[in-house]
């Protein structure tokens, strides 16, 4: 007891005797471990208020000469994000409920955490440069990043519906800023006001589905609903009609937030207007954690109402696709054309939400984990185009002719990423399709499957467009070879690399998701 | 259950009726049965003045809305302290480390905003 008490700071001692003593001995052993599972939450909280201080001393001090603190910060906020990936990585417990089971840590919870702090270094390394070159000074920037990949860390592991909904507005509120950053661009302003206003639209869906909830069961929490709806039997239940508006409710939500179809409209516009470094962020990061967060309430603690959700999600999957693959093929700038993209392959995730089995969870998981490999080896190509010729203007497709001439490596390189996206063997993408093709026809989801692959046909169209401009098309300005950043060429070579390597030997991410989709089961 | 729940806002839906009912008797029977002579005095503005001269809704300062956001800011802090300064007794100390670490981190965002200069008129 001693040693437990000579470890914390006590509280005032008059404060002390209002409480039983036995009760706080009990509090601190308690809190001890949960305080060791939330450790990089809270490590990465306390970098964010560090920085936060650090940089407005730093940046308003006339003696250093108002210094721009960008240059550094992106430097920084990797090794913040390096540190919080060691401290998730190094936590020796896997299962355990915490806070009055508002947050879950389990092997989900554990590697969703390290792939999102993954890929946000990369997102982070190959968009520093661009950072500078769009003169966002700001370096509010950064410690927005970093709050919005707390909020989807929170995100992840909130087992509570006030939790969850604190997690999403906490990571969205960052992410409107971010959209909005550019603040003498009218587009990025314009981007940032719709993704407010349509991401609040579906955060009140969301909390009108969490009240729908409430008022029938009169809980929060995931375990108590677990709990209450696992023994139900169905029939002469009134409830049911209630519970399933709410669930509705939450699942538009959900389907607000990953831009499917019906609900899309808003993710063309943002890619488009935002800065191209937000759009790294919105593109590649916050899916995961949703999906992760979304698979839990819809596998686990709604299972039983199955049936129920089986129809909107092979609508919205087939209506995704659909829109994705058609819509797409019109598009004549690079940000649309990939934004659009990324609803198809939204469109293919819900098919694989919709096979409701343990191979479609899977498959949905490692699709996402391929896909956001494929896309960060997409973006860091379209970064390292030649802007320096009109810097203000969004880039269009014309902007990667003859780069397969000038710079074939990263031509090369490009063509790879496209083909992954495509699903062309012997590439990894190829890999992940054919997983959800097959989890989804095994689940006999016959029409919605087909219908997929029909339209992933015609989506490869547009693709293999995209590297005929790249290695047939000729445009004068791109004879002159510009060096592409060290960071991108790093992150491109890791990328590619793996997207080679999981076609022949998939099995270290397989073992990995199947860890992953176990959790759920 | 569902039902009971439902049954239990009867009242308030009576309370709607019987409000714009009765809004609307009142409007209407002053509209209607009211002798109605408008003449230039009567309809013109009085009490307060003579005609504006311009549309009331124009631009004004970024700065009122700064500070009106940061107002709401500080102002909702005072609104989780005085439930949590009442259930003290209640809330083990969990709850009051929470509430000093809530307090800390807007201490954070407070200096922030000093220091940016976001506090400043001019």
């Amino acid at each position: 007891m001693s040693f437990l008490l000579s470890t914390y700071v006590l509280p005032r001692l008059d404060l002390v005797e209002l409480f039983d003593l036995n009760q706080y001995m009990d509090f601190f052993l308690l809190q001890q471990n949960h305080f060791k599972m939330v450790l990089p939450e809270v490590f990465l909280a306390t970098s964010i208020l560090v920085i936060t201080i650090h940089s407005s001393l730093l940046a308003t001090s006339r003696s250093f000469g108002f210094p721009l603190l960008t240059k550094s910060f992106g430097k920084l906020c990797i090794l913040v994000l390096a540190l919080t990936f060691l401290l998730v990585n190094n936590n020796s417990i896997t299962f355990m409920l915490i806070y009055q089971n508002t947050f879950i840590f389990d092997v989900l919870t554990t590697n969703v955490k390290e792939i999102i702090l993954i890929s946000s270094i990369f997102c982070l390394l190959i968009s520093e440069e661009t950072i500078l070159k769009q003169q966002i000074n700001n370096f509010e920037y950064f410690i927005l990043i970093l709050c919005a990949i707390l909020g989807l860390m929170f995100l992840v592991s909130s087992y509570d519906m006030i939790s969850l909904y604190l997690a999403v507005e906490m990571q969205s509120l960052c992410l409107y800023v971010l959209a909005a950053a550019k603040k003498d661009s009218s587009f990025s302003t314009e981007a940032g006001l719709k993704y407010f206003i349509l991401g609040s639209f579906s955060s009140a869906l969301l909390l009108f589905g969490i009240s729908i909830l409430y008022g029938c069961v009169g809980t929060t929490n995931f375990d108590s609903f677990y709990l209450f709806f696992s023994g139900i039997s169905f029939e002469g239940f009134t409830l049911t009609p209630s519970i399933e508006k709410a669930l509705l409710c939450i699942s538009a939500a959900f389907f607000f937030k990953i831009a499917a179809a019906p609900f899309h409209m808003w993710s063309p516009d943002v890619y488009e207007g935002a800065p191209t470094s937000s759009t790294i962020f919105f593109a590649v990061i916050p899916k995961i954690a949703l999906f992760s967060v979304f698979l839990r309430l819809f596998k686990t603690i709604f299972g039983s109402f199955e049936e129920t959700l089986l129809f909107p999600l092979m609508f919205f999957s087939i209506v995704s696709v659909i829109i994705g693959s058609f819509v797409a093929l019109r598009q004549k700038k690079l940000k649309r054309l990939l934004a659009y993209s990324s609803i198809s392959h939204v469109g293919y995730l819900l098919l694989a939400f919709s096979a409701n089995s343990l191979e479609g969870t899977q498959s949905l998981l490692f699709y996402l984990i391929i896909y956001m490999l494929t896309s960060l080896s997409i973006w860091s190509v379209v970064l390292s185009l030649n802007t320096s010729v009109n810097k203000e203007k969004s880039k269009t497709l014309i902007d990667l002719a003859s780069i397969g001439n000038s710079n074939p490596l990263l031509g090369f390189s490009g063509m790879l990423a496209f083909f992954s996206l495509a699903g062309v063997p012997p590439l990894a993408g190829f890999f992940a399709k054919m997983e959800i093709f097959v989890s989804s026809l095994s689940a006999s989801l016959f029409f919605v499957s087909l219908v997929a692959i029909l339209s992933s046909v015609i989506s490869s169209f547009y693709y293999i467009r995209l590297i005929k401009t790249m290695y047939f098309e000729v445009k004068e300005d791109n004879f002159f070879v510009f060096p592409v950043t060290r960071s991108c060429s790093l992150t491109l070579g890791i990328t590619i690399f793996f997207l080679f390597f999981l076609f022949f030997n998939p099995s270290l991410f397989l073992i990995l998701t199947q860890k992953m989709a176990i959790c759920l089961y | 259950m569902m039902y009971f729940l439902i049954e239990e806002y009867y009242p308030i839906l009576l309370l709607l009726f019987i409000s714009i009912g009765l809004a609307l008797v009142i409007l209407g029977a002053s509209y209607f049965l009211g002798i109605q002579r408008p003449d230039t005095e009567k309809t013109s503005v009085y009490e307060c003045g003579f005609d504006p001269y311009e549309d009331s809704r124009n631009k004004f300062d970024v700065r009122f809305y700064l500070v009106a956001i940061l107002f709401i800011l500080f102002d909702l802090e005072a609104m989780f302290l005085f439930p949590w300064a009442v259930s003290l007794g209640q809330i083990s100390s969990m709850g009051f480390w929470t509430m000093i670490d809530f307090l800390f981190e807007l201490t954070v965002g407070f200096v922030y905003v000093w220091k940016i200069g976001a506090l400043e008129w001019e």
